[in-house]
């Protein structure tokens, strides 16, 4: 029985979820690191409320970021280590389709849920309200950017030993300037002034990553799966 | 064209123009005696391969 | 001319014609490097603004150019590789990486003594600066990658990925000065029209860059010749080329 590549897609999609949901303790352990993490830097700094406020947008993508390096590592581990990823591979629906669904399944859980959380741990950085909205959209693209160049380095990574480290090597020095861009729109709007430049270059970094980087997580793949 | 004494000087700038410069001959120093030293690491090698090859080739013959 | 470029793919052709370019590469670097140094640090004449701290263009500009330079030729020869399969590419590549690091290295170092006089600061989070960072972190990764795979072939095919994927930076580093207010100055040399620099200042930086070009010859030749032999150990050529 033949399936077309939109159904193998949600299929995937769907596996992915539910595999995710049943261990609900994975799901929510890089949300725990953000909100620790997040929590770290005013009580380490000791600052008055006016200045953490100041320095907010930097702790909250840093914390998002590495959370979100968390997570990434199972994104094929155990699919490459039980022989799924092969199966899946050679299941005629092409490789590219089983990657594209599994990062987007990855977001859902991982960086969706993040900016979900974002609200909460903006009130404990003392975020003014109003900037929420920026902060959050800031977070979506930014989260599904890193997402994708996740993927990528997950693809080059799985399999190694110490392969963790290494996928925070690779992945960190690229997402850097998602990092100044998704900061600086949420520092622009926490000031009050238009956050649109910073807003619009990390959506052409979202649209340009998701365009080209599942070409680059396939290619990866199958240099660690030959 | 300066003088003797402010070549040294540097116009008062010496402390960074010269790190600078020194900098500048530590890397390509390091470069050469690198490379040359990754070449010979893998002469030895393929000379150690050659070797066990030749020893083996003489068990099976023998 | 083809037949020329498919000789390139040989392994014993590329050992030989290392070995050969190696000494050339060495000499001219020398003579061209050390015009540059004497003319640069003794004749040119010092600016109206900077005064002798100018000079540290003579090795930031050829380093910076080299750290760019080397990291584009490294993503080009992985690509060959990748795309071709050709080992030759992947050996390049290997042999490219450390040595571009190294004059990242020296771009940002003699970029930050030279920042301190002119700028009040030994660093700044300005775009050019950053991406040159993250320039030296991407060296880095592929060089952390590739010795990680336990399958050698598995190893240079996914270092090259990754020099691929990396090499977005590079125009960013280069338009960063255009696309942004950057504390960095802009384009002195590499721009259409009179470059705006003295042509007494400018001789001894041509010079320093063309020796830069060369020493890189001559020191990716000696390490090509290098990964060639890790990568060929078995074969029947490695013999004669040894004795």
């Amino acid at each position: 029985m033949s399936v077309g590549p939109l159904e193998a897609f949600w299929l995937v999609m769907r596996r992915e979820l539910t595999l995710s949901f049943r261990r609900p303790e994975q799901l929510l352990q890089p949300l725990v690191f953000f909100l620790i993490v997040t929590t770290l830097f005013p009580l380490g700094l000791n600052l008055q409320l006016s200045l953490l406020r100041d320095m907010s947008p930097g702790v909250l993508w840093v914390a998002a970021l590495l959370s979100s390096l968390l997570s990434l590592d199972a994104l094929f581990k155990s699919d490459a280590d039980d022989g799924t990823l092969e199966q899946l591979a050679l299941g005629g629906q092409g490789l590219a389709l089983i990657v594209t669904a599994k990062t987007c399944a990855h977001w859902l859980v991982s960086g969706a849920a993040l900016v979900l959380v974002a609200p909460l741990v903006a009130i404990a950085l003392n975020i003014p309200t109003d900037a929420f909205a920026t902060m959050m959209l800031s977070l979506a693209m930014g989260t599904l950017t890193l997402s994708w160049l996740g993927a990528v380095g997950a693809g080059l990574t799985v399999g190694l030993r110490r392969g963790n480290v290494l996928l925070s090597l690779i992945v960190l020095p690229l997402a850097m300037p998602l990092l100044i861009f998704g900061a600086a729109a949420t520092d622009r709007a926490i000031s009050q002034v238009s956050a649109e430049g910073a807003l619009y270059f990390l959506a052409a970094l979202c649209v340009f990553t998701c365009t080209l980087a599942p070409f680059a997580a396939t290619a990866a793949l199958r240099i660690t799966l030959e | 064209m300066m003088t003797h004494g402010s070549f040294w000087e540097m116009g008062g700038y010496a402390r960074y123009v010269w790190p600078c410069f020194a900098l500048a001959a530590v890397v390509l120093a390091w470069n050469v005696w690198s490379a040359r030293r990754y070449h010979a690491a893998a002469q030895l090698r393929a000379r150690r391969a050659l070797i066990m090859e030749a020893s083996v080739g003489d068990e099976q013959a023998s | 001319m083809w037949t020329w470029f498919y000789k390139l793919a040989s392994p014993p052709y590329v050992y030989s014609l290392a070995g050969a370019f190696a000494p050339w590469f060495f000499g001219l670097a020398a003579l061209t490097l050390g015009f540059g140094v004497i003319d640069g640090l003794g004749f040119a004449p010092p600016d109206y603004q900077q005064g002798d701290a100018f000079r540290i263009i003579y090795v930031h500009a050829p380093g910076a150019w080299m750290s760019t330079f080397i990291y584009t030729l490294m993503a080009v020869a992985g690509a060959i590789g990748l795309i071709w399969r050709i080992k030759m590419g992947h050996a390049v590549a290997a042999a490219c990486a450390p040595i571009g690091a190294s004059f990242t290295v020296l771009a940002l170092v003699t970029g930050s003594l030279w920042g301190k006089p002119m700028w009040g600061t030994y660093w700044a989070w300005d775009p050019r600066l950053t991406s040159e960072l993250i320039l030296l972190f991407l060296y880095v990764g592929v060089l952390s990658l590739r010795p990680a795979f336990e399958d050698a072939a598995r190893g240079d095919r996914a270092a090259a990925l990754l020099a691929i994927v990396g090499v977005v930076n590079v125009p960013i580093i280069h338009y960063s000065v255009v696309w942004w207010n950057s504390l960095h100055q802009a384009a002195t040399v590499a721009k259409f029209g009179k470059p705006s620099i003295d042509a007494a200042m400018l001789w001894p930086l041509l010079s320093m860059l063309l020796g830069c070009m060369l020493f890189f010859g001559a020191v990716l030749c000696v390490r090509l010749r290098g990964e060639v032999l890790n990568r060929e150990r078995q074969a029947s050529w490695v013999r004669q080329a040894l004795q």
